[in-house]
């Protein structure tokens, strides 16, 4: 199984170039990075400032991001659609008499998810107060929406890449690693909660990774099929957080929102990235002695792997942020938001102890369990990304 | 500073001959009582009004708080001369280190119809005790009037219905949407260009789009559950005005149990907010742990203001006066050490008493035949309403103004302060469901006012100047109804009580 790892010499991939490379590729690809610093801004945003409003340049980002998409969408499956010659209704399918690519399809959808979350969350702002918790239902609204609009560019765009040949494919391949990186981007903002620092010696912090990491870096694998995909989609989360966190503070910044328990200069960067790239990396590694396993057991092999290799390596990581060691512009974990109580453990460098041993334990089960789940899921997803064409 | 009868025929507070109407205010009032009121300093009766100095700057700001906690307040302020260039707004909380550690504040908005009225909004993010800080800067100068501010959430959202069928719409659409996306994976999105999809990769995408059904409205069943849940909670975190026990015992001894019925929020990592109410915590206004007001129901015409002793922690117990029997309403007021005022509730059937004498301040009337601008008082006095006969109208901030006549006519002297102050005002509906308790400053504990500034819980030690023959109370009727206005003011060493009737449009 798996056939298409490592079919992509370097030596090939070098002559790839951009000529032929579909515009609503490139589109997607804006839109999703546009969406990506966007995301990550508005978090930043709201620890250091505090207060927003519609117009927010993160905002606008994500807006345009989605905007882009719908654009994009609208405009293929209305030509699709009334346009019966058309190669692109060759390559089309029908969703209630409309037709167009799939990808279009979803990221469609997405804008419409995104679009209803708007009135629906202001409601709920009315109802329950101003962002009360991250996770609200409107918020998962928008951000299924989201993850419509990012997957839906990146389903078009694998198709795309699968009925293309030679240097165009190429090409389109590493435009799908970077979407695939990504997407594993935006995967990561609903865990950012439970993954700061202070958790990374908690079981939650690990369950929260294991349902659906995996899933991403294996389908991004399996539905480019490069060899080192799972550590270049790693790879491209973990040098866009890095970025972010040497590039935000950067800028002036103060709260506009009580209580300050910070005093704030510039703006708060999120956290260090989570060591996702070196299990990633060795599953690349490992994975061509594992082409001979069944779906199950690749799962359960290597989703074991991944967990135990992120835990063995995020807890001394985790540590060492606890140090003053870390306390320099590279690693950045004295950037606190202003809301940050002096007594808190982010404050204090400590560690959360909020779970019993016996919530540990299961915690810890849950994150081998649902690693396992997530790729075997992965492996199902990627391998139909792979025979995508429409 | 005088009170004016606008074109339209309300009254409206005027200082240096400026309204302190404002169709906005009006506005803000409308969306306000668009809810379902609740109270915690007072009654059904949320606004804060507060008048002060900055400074040299005198000021008049009303505060209408955000119905829901974490949300947006608004503040208006009118200045009492035209000499203020720049206003400044920043909450904060009362206690704790977030107190000393200000976010940027705010400049608010001069009225364009008016230049002595400014606007601002206050981001409110927690529940509990916030003080506003108020900086004006001018052409004598800056100064600064901090004006507390106790922020609950008092209302439970409800979808209106054009809304709710707009999101039914929308998320009908977007369930027809994934099915069919699903489908179409399943049926045609592998099939090569220019493919139809067989019977066999049809049936296919039906059966994916029957899975698909039964997950998403699954998905609808728990997210419906989720936001069930979330409605419960913040139903729970609901501020619910306090309803106290009260109960007489061996002959006038009136026991008073208090009531504390709100949770506070715990987060997620199991820290109760710092503005958790308890009741062990309470401080004195005006030297008073508690101020009682009594009033039997429904004529309105036995009126008391008590001070009962606190026996244990939540207990309270007074000797009550020679009364009449009746139906009493009861008010208590109380401040927490956080600056959060609460007014508990009650009522009780009392027997006609012989009672103790009155003593300290407790004060009041067993017989008070309400005026509607001239009221006798039990000295010989007489107090004066001042207002025209305009109506008054709801959800206009009037500033109320008493003169207190001698047996000749002429204005009295030997005015004293009463509880450190030139009088307190009780505004109470004749349903009794409105209840405010009012200072010449307005509308906040002066507790909570002294605490907001920096100084001392205990306002015994309060003393100004004698006040004059005339006193003055800045307040707004939340809606409209009859009310009662309970003024007392202390003449040669004695409390007199007057009593006046208003009708409210």
């Amino acid at each position: 199984m798996n056939t298409a790892v490592g079919t992509l010499a370097p030596a090939t991939s070098r002559k790839a170039t951009a000529a032929g490379t579909p515009w609503t590729a490139w589109a997607c690809t804006v839109a999703s990075v546009s969406i990506a610093v966007g995301l990550y801004w508005d978090i930043s945003w709201h620890m250091s400032i505090g207060r927003d409003t519609f117009w927010t340049p993160a905002h606008l980002l994500i807006q345009f991001g989605g905007l882009m998409t719908a654009m994009i969408c609208g405009w293929t499956i209305f030509g699709a659609t009334f346009r019966p010659g058309s190669q692109l209704r060759q390559n089309s399918v029908s969703i209630f008499g409309f037709r167009g690519p799939l990808g279009a399809f979803i990221a469609a959808w997405g804008g419409l998810a995104m679009v209803t979350s708007a009135p629906f969350d202001d409601w709920w702002h009315n109802a329950y107060g101003l962002d009360v918790k991250i996770l609200s239902p409107p918020h998962v609204l928008l951000a299924i929406g989201i993850a419509g609009i990012v997957w839906g560019g990146l389903i078009l765009t694998v198709a795309e890449m699968n009925r293309a040949e030679g240097a165009r494919r190429i090409y389109l391949q590493r435009m799908m690693l970077l979407l695939g990186g990504f997407a594993l981007l935006h995967s990561m903002v609903p865990r950012l909660e439970y993954t700061s620092r202070t958790f990374l010696h908690s079981a939650s912090a690990y369950a929260s990774l294991g349902i659906g990491v995996l899933l991403v870096l294996e389908a991004g694998a399996r539905a480019t099929g490069h060899r080192w995909a799972r550590t270049i989609i790693a790879g491209i989360y973990s040098l866009f957080v890095l970025l972010m966190l040497w590039i935000l503070p950067l800028f002036p910044a103060t709260p506009k929102l009580g209580p300050v328990y910070q005093p704030i200069t510039h703006m708060v960067p999120l956290p260090f990235p989570i060591m996702l790239i070196v299990p990633a990396f060795l599953l690349d590694l490992m994975w061509p002695r594992l082409n001979h396993f069944s779906r199950w057991q690749q799962s359960i092999i290597a989703g074991a792997v991944f967990m135990a290799v992120l835990i063995a390596v995020e807890w001394p990581t985790a540590t060492f942020l606890n140090s003053p060691a870390a306390r320099n512009w590279f690693f950045a974990p004295n950037n606190f938001p202003y809301f940050a109580q002096p007594d808190s453990p982010n404050v204090r460098y400590i560690f959360r102890q909020t779970e019993t041993v016996a919530q540990f334990w299961s915690g810890m089960t849950v994150a081998f369990v649902s690693s396992m789940i997530s790729l075997w899921i992965g492996i199902v997803f990627g391998e139909w990304l792979r025979r995508v064409k429409r | 500073m005088t009170l004016a009868a606008k074109s339209d025929g309300s009254h409206a507070l005027r200082i240096a001959g400026v309204s302190f109407a404002h169709p906005i205010k009006l506005l803000v009032f409308t969306l306000v009582l668009s809810f379902p009121l609740a109270s915690w300093a007072h009654v059904n009766s949320p606004d804060v009004y507060f008048d002060g100095y900055a400074g040299k700057y005198h000021l008049l700001v009303t505060i209408t708080p955000p119905p829901v906690v974490p949300g947006i307040a608004e503040i208006q302020i009118r200045c009492a001369t035209a000499d203020v260039q720049q206003i400044k707004v920043l909450p904060l909380k009362m206690v704790g280190v977030a107190a000393e550690l200000a976010p940027t504040p705010d400049v608010a908005e001069r009225s364009q119809s008016d230049p002595h009225v400014f606007h601002g909004k206050l981001w409110i993010m927690t529940r509990g005790s916030w003080k506003i800080q108020i900086q004006a800067e001018g052409a004598k100068g800056a100064g600064e009037l901090f004006v507390p501010l106790p922020a609950v959430s008092t209302y439970s959202g409800k979808m209106h219905a054009a809304l709710g069928a707009l999101l039914a719409v929308l998320g009908f659409v977007l369930v027809a949407g994934i099915v069919g996306i699903v489908g179409a994976a399943a049926r045609e999105a592998s099939l090569p260009s220019g493919h139809e999809p067989a019977a066999e990769e049809r049936r296919r995408g039906y059966r994916r789009e029957a899975i698909a059904v039964v997950l998403v409205l699954a998905a609808i069943v728990l997210g419906d559950r989720w936001w069930r849940a979330d409605a419960a909670t913040n139903a729970r975190l609901n501020y619910k005005v306090p309803h106290l026990t009260a109960e007489l015992r061996r002959g006038s001894l009136l026991d008073l149990r208090l009531a504390n019925p709100n949770v506070s929020e715990v987060d997620r990592y199991g820290v109760v907010s710092a503005d958790k109410l308890v009741l062990n915590d309470l401080v004195p206004d005006h030297g008073h742990l508690m101020h009682l007001f009594l009033v039997r129901m429904p004529d309105m015409q036995s009126f008391w203001h008590l001070h009962p002793r606190q026996t244990s922690e939540g207990n309270f117990a007074v000797d009550l006066p020679a009364l009449a029997a009746g139906h009493y309403q009861i008010f208590a007021d109380i401040v927490h050490h956080t600056g959060f005022p609460e007014t508990q509730v009650g009522e009780i059937d009392l027997p006609a008493l012989s009672g103790s004498a009155l003593s300290g301040d407790d004060a009041g009337d067993p017989d008070l035949a309400p005026s509607a601008t001239v009221s006798q008082l039990r000295n010989g006095d007489r107090m004066v309403w001042e207002h025209d006969s305009s109506p008054i109208k709801a959800n206009v901030p009037v500033w109320f103004r008493f003169r207190v006549e001698d047996k000749d006519g002429r204005p009295a002297t030997g005015m004293e302060n009463y509880m450190g102050i030139a009088g307190h005002a009780a505004f109470i509906s004749t349903d009794g469901k409105v209840f405010a308790h009012v200072h010449p400053a307005g509308s906040v504990s002066m507790a909570a006012e002294m605490m907001a500034e920096g100084a001392q819980h205990d306002m015994s030690a309060m003393q100004t100047a004698p006040p004059g023959p005339e006193v003055t109370f800045p307040y707004g009727f939340p809606h409209a109804g009859d009310y009662r206005i309970f003024v007392q003011i202390k003449r040669a060493g004695k409390i007199e009580t007057a009593s006046f009737s208003a009708h409210v449009n």
